[in-house]
C-alpha cells in the first residue's frame, strides 16, 4: 500500500486517535517500511522535545514584576465600578465562559459576545432606517 | 502526556486564602507576591505562543492586568495556578490576534535555574526555539498549544477560532516542518 496512506496516520497514532484495527494495520506496515518507521520515530522525538520544553520555566525580563505593578497601580481596585466599556466587555466575557461558543458549519466556533455585538449593531441599523423612513413619511404626508 | 504541562504548572504553590483576599481587596504587596511567583509561567506561555521577547513581555503584562481585574471571579474549584495558566493562554491568544507582531531576531530565552529540560539527542534549546521561531504563525500557535502545552484539539479550535480539522492539519504540518528542520540541524 502507498506510504502516504500511512504517513497521514502517523500523527493520528501519536495523538492516540487510531482505533485498534488501524493501529494493527500501521504496525504491520512499519514492520517492513523503514522510511515510515523512521518518520514515526523522528516525529515522536519532536513531540517529546516540545513537551520537555513546556516544562522549562523561562526567566521573565529584569524589572518585569515592577513594570506590572506600575501598571496595576493605575488600575481601579478589583471589583470596583469600572468604565462602562470594560464592564460590558467583562460581562460578555463571563457570558462566554458560561455559554461557551456557538458552533458554525465547517467546525468553526465563535464567541457568544460576537453574535450579540453583531445583533445589537444590526438592530441599531434597522431602528435608524425605520426612524428615517417614518420621518420621510411624515414629511411627505399631504396637508 | 496530553495534559502533562498543565499539571506541571499546577504544582506551583497556590497563594494562601489570606494572600488572595488581600490581593482581591487591592493590596499591592499581596498582588506583587503573586506576580513574582507566577511571572515565569506567564512569561513562558507568552513567549512560546508569540515567539519573540518584546511581544511576550507586553502580552504577559496584559495577562497579569487581566488577572488583577478578574481576581474577584476566581473560585477555588481549580487551583489558582491552573486558573492563571488558562487566563494567560487566552490573554496571549487575544494579543496575538489583535496585535501585528514585530519582527524579532532569534534569541534563546534564559531559563530559571534548575529548569533546563532534556530535549533529546542533538536538540538544544537554541535549535528548538529557532525552529519554532521560523514556523509560519498559522502552524506555530496550534503546534505550541498542542505539543508544548498538551491542549486537546477541540480546545485549540475554540481558542483560535479555527475549524477542528484545520487545527489538526496545522499541527501535523508544524510537526513535519520541525522534524525536517531539526534533522537538517543534526546533519550539519
Amino acid at each position: 500500500m502507498d506510504c502516504s496512506y500511512f504517513r497521514e496516520r502517523i500523527n493520528r497514532y501519536i495523538d492516540g486517535e487510531l482505533g485498534y484495527l488501524e493501529v494493527a494495520e500501521l504496525q504491520g506496515h512499519l514492520s517492513f517500511c523503514a522510511d515510515c518507521a523512521e518518520e514515526l520515530a523522528h516525529t515522536g522525538e519532536v513531540r517529546g522535545a516540545l513537551a520537555a520544553w513546556g516544562r522549562a520555566e523561562l526567566a521573565a525580563p529584569p524589572g518585569f514584576a515592577e513594570r506590572v505593578m506600575a501598571a496595576v497601580e493605575a488600575e481601579p481596585l478589583p471589583g470596583s465600578p469600572r468604565p462602562l466599556g470594560r464592564a460590558v466587555n467583562d460581562a460578555l466575557d463571563r457570558l462566554d465562559e458560561i455559554l461557551g461558543r456557538i458552533p458554525l458549519p465547517g467546525g468553526r466556533t465563535i464567541p457568544v459576545k460576537n453574535v450579540l455585538g453583531a445583533g445589537i449593531a444590526a438592530a441599531a441599523v434597522i431602528i435608524q432606517l425605520e426612524r428615517r423612513h417614518l420621518r420621510r413619511a411624515r414629511e411627505l404626508k399631504p396637508l | 502526556m496530553s495534559t502533562s504541562n498543565l499539571h506541571k504548572w499546577a504544582l506551583l504553590p497556590d497563594p494562601t486564602p489570606s494572600e488572595l483576599s488581600r490581593a482581591t481587596a487591592g493590596d499591592a504587596e499581596a498582588f506583587k507576591l503573586i506576580v513574582e511567583r507566577y511571572q515565569g509561567m506567564v512569561y513562558s506561555v507568552a513567549y512560546n505562543v508569540l515567539g519573540n521577547f518584546t511581544d511576550a513581555e507586553d502580552a504577559a503584562q496584559e495577562a497579569f492586568l487581566r488577572c488583577y481585574r478578574k481576581l474577584p471571579q476566581y473560585r477555588s474549584e481549580a487551583t489558582f495556578s491552573t486558573w492563571l495558566f488558562r487566563l494567560a493562554l487566552s490573554s496571549t491568544i487575544d494579543y496575538q490576534r489583535r496585535e501585528k507582531r514585530r519582527p524579532d531576531p532569534v534569541e534563546t530565552p534564559e531559563l530559571v535555574d534548575g529548569t533546563a529540560p532534556q530535549l533529546g539527542e542533538g536538540i538544544s534549546a537554541a535549535t528548538l526555539t529557532a525552529a519554532l521561531h521560523d514556523l509560519p504563525e498559522d502552524y506555530r500557535v496550534p503546534t505550541v498549544l498542542r505539543d508544548i502545552y498538551g491542549l486537546p484539539y477541540q480546545e485549540i479550535a475554540d481558542l483560535t477560532g479555527r475549524p477542528l480539522g484545520t487545527v489538526k492539519v496545522m499541527v501535523h504540518r508544524g510537526r513535519a516542518s520541525l522534524r525536517l528542520r531539526l534533522r537538517a540541524e543534526r546533519e550539519d
